[in-house]
């Protein structure tokens, strides 16, 4: 044990002198952060708006169709009821509710002018005033086509309380779990290779070191470095985001070490297969770059084409990502996300066998 | 004399090719013990099967009194070992490189005591990758040092050195010997191990075909009427090299 302690303690020392290895496992994962975290990507899109027609008549459905012609609209109909549920969970930026006296004519004295209703998602505030001047110029136009004179109706803006949910906040968890990935596969199959290629290994396997002390320092030394790595990340997302992640930092550091023992052990693997480091960044991209984009990191897993989505909600990182966001955008528990948890194991397993199977202390 | 390494029907195949074919053969405690052998005779096939870091695939090797085969684990505590086109981790310095490998032991050395020995003391801050390949190799010796080894194994250890180098590293293997270890050295110098060596055994194609001490072997064949056209000259061009350059050992 001590020995393993000692031996852990001089690699580390070494990784930390390394200048390529601390910029690949501290630096780029906090220029990745910044920039996107800046980039509040995701801010604004499409304004997504539901319409319940309570009049369904030919001057309602003239109007709808103007607002569908609209770009930046994504009009879909729903009832009221569904809709503001959508609302609340921020799956919807805005509700119209057209009456059933809805009409576009010249007001006469003495009746009602028919009132629209519109609901906006205050967690999507851009979204809301953006939406809110369309609808408003759309009524305009259509009165002025009519009539010639100013509107005949009235929009009535209601605020519906919608999860908060910024895109850093979403991003957070995303980037956490590719870096850890990164880290883990990235630092252990190149300086492994390389270790095995000049004959480092061979020549530490000529000492009675037993193989397992030696692959406890290589291993607890990238969970050191893991852990630093989320840390910072963390605290550079509370402090300069002003993210709060919702289910605490410890669930989020003890998932994101779990994801590190899973990549580390197709790290091994790696090692183990390659014959020198050159393969080893092809196969490596080959391995993380689906995952990159396909497991929720920078945009939500959705976006990948339906038909590929089985597959994509399987992959390692999916599962990591999946946990670290519940944890952190939802305020899940360990137990809340044990079906990603589960997953990350059955991976870990596959991998452990990849690394048994390659990573041969008696063929080097 | 005792036998320290005592190798008996030694045999090693990989695949198809029969690399060692049966070798026997005695390294006596205390004496420089060459092996020689053209690339591809099979002298590191057969050094690593004493260093425990391959199998046998028949025959016995004893080293220090234990069957390398049955206790490769005890047999890595007995020996120390330069590997041929071995390196160290990178971004240890000298100094920790030699601690890294006391570790490995389970010894605890005085590293810079050590570094003395083989002339790294005031290397010992540096990064040992940034050394030249003489230093490196001085440093490689350094680390087979460190549990006291019995036996200290050298896979070509001159190979890509300068001349001033390489006789700096014969001093100090002649150093270790003296101060008692055995030393088993592969080499494919025959200059070197004429110098060096107390006895050589010649390996070709996977057998020992002649062991005897340097002179002896010589002698021999000057008795099967060798003759080869002498030109009387009392230099070489090694000594001309050595008078213009120096025998200063060079940093790289």
């Amino acid at each position: 044990m001590g020995q393993a302690l000692r031996l852990t303690l001089m690699y580390l020392r070494a990784y930390l002198r390394d200048r390529t290895a601390v910029f690949f496992s501290l630096v780029v994962p906090l220029m990745l952060l910044l920039i996107f975290g800046s980039l509040n990507l995701g801010a604004f899109g499409q304004v997504s708006l539901a319409i319940d027609d309570q009049a369904n008549t030919t001057a309602s459905q003239s109007f709808v169709a103007a607002l569908e012609k609209i770009d930046t609209l994504a009009v879909k109909h729903l009832s009221a009821d569904a809709a503001l549920a959508e609302l609340k969970r921020t799956e919807l930026d805005m509700l119209l509710v057209i009456p059933k006296d809805f009409a576009i004519a010249p007001t006469r004295a003495g009746q009602p002018v028919p009132t629209l209703t519109m609901y906006g998602n205050d967690a999507r505030p851009q979204q809301v005033s953006v939406g809110g001047s369309i609808v408003n110029e759309v009524i305009t136009r259509l009165s002025f086509a009519v009539n010639q004179t100013a509107p005949v109706v009235n929009l009535k803006q209601e605020d519906v309380q919608g999860v908060r949910l910024r895109y850093v906040d979403f991003l957070v968890p995303g980037i956490l779990g590719v870096n850890v990935m990164q880290l883990a596969i990235f630092s252990v199959a190149f300086a492994l290779v390389v270790d095995k290629r000049r004959g480092v290994l061979r020549r530490i396997m000529a000492t009675p070191l037993k193989p397992i002390t030696f692959l406890v320092a290589q291993v607890v030394t990238r969970l050191i470095m893991a852990t630093l790595q989320v840390l910072i990340m963390l605290a550079v997302a509370v402090f300069l985001f002003d993210v709060h992640p919702l289910g605490g930092i410890l669930p989020l550091l003890l998932v994101s070490l779990f994801g590190a023992v899973l990549f580390l052990t197709i790290g091994f693997a790696l090692a183990g297969w390659a014959e020198t480091e050159n393969q080893v960044p092809a196969i490596a991209q080959l391995i993380t770059l689906p995952q990159f984009f396909f497991s929720g990191v920078f945009f939500s897993k959705e976006a990948a084409p339906a038909f590929i989505r089985p597959v994509t909600n399987l992959l390692p990182l999916t599962f990591l990502n999946d946990a670290l966001r519940e944890i952190s955008v939802q305020g899940a528990t360990l137990w809340d996300v044990r079906g990603q948890l589960l997953g990350l194991l059955v991976w870990t397993a596959i991998g452990l066998l990849l690394a048994v199977r390659f990573f041969r202390f008696d063929r080097f | 004399m005792t036998a320290i390494v005592s190798v008996r029907e030694l045999q090693k195949h990989y695949g198809d090719i029969h690399a060692v074919r049966g070798i026997s053969f005695e390294v006596l405690q205390g004496e420089i013990f060459g092996l020689l052998g053209p690339n591809g005779a099979g002298k590191t096939t057969t050094v690593e099967i004493l260093e425990g870091l391959r199998k046998a695939d028949g025959g016995v090797a004893i080293v220090d009194g234990i069957d390398v085969s049955k206790e490769p684990a005890k047999a890595k505590e007995r020996v120390g070992v330069q590997l041929q086109q071995s390196a160290f981790p990178e971004n240890f310095t000298a100094k920790e490189t030699v601690e890294l490998f006391a570790l490995c032991y389970g010894v605890t050395v005085d590293a810079m005591a050590l570094l003395k020995e083989v002339d790294l003391a005031d290397k010992a801050g540096q990064r040992q990758e940034k050394l030249s390949g003489g230093q490196r190799q001085r440093l490689s010796i350094a680390t087979a040092l460190v549990n006291k080894p019995r036996v200290l194994f050298l896979d070509e250890p001159t190979t890509g050195l300068d001349p001033q180098a390489r006789r700096n590293l014969w001093e100090l293997v002649r150093g270790i010997r003296q101060s008692g270890t055995t030393v088993f050295l592969t080499t494919h110098y025959m200059d070197e191990a004429e110098v060096l060596c107390d006895r050589v055994a010649v390996m070709d194609h996977g057998e020992i075909i002649a062991m005897d001490p340097p002179r002896t072997l010589i002698t021999a064949l000057l008795g099967r009427g060798f003759t080869k056209p002498m030109i009387q000259q009392q230099a070489t061009l090694e000594d001309v090299f050595l008078d213009l350059t120096g025998h200063e050992l060079r940093e790289d």
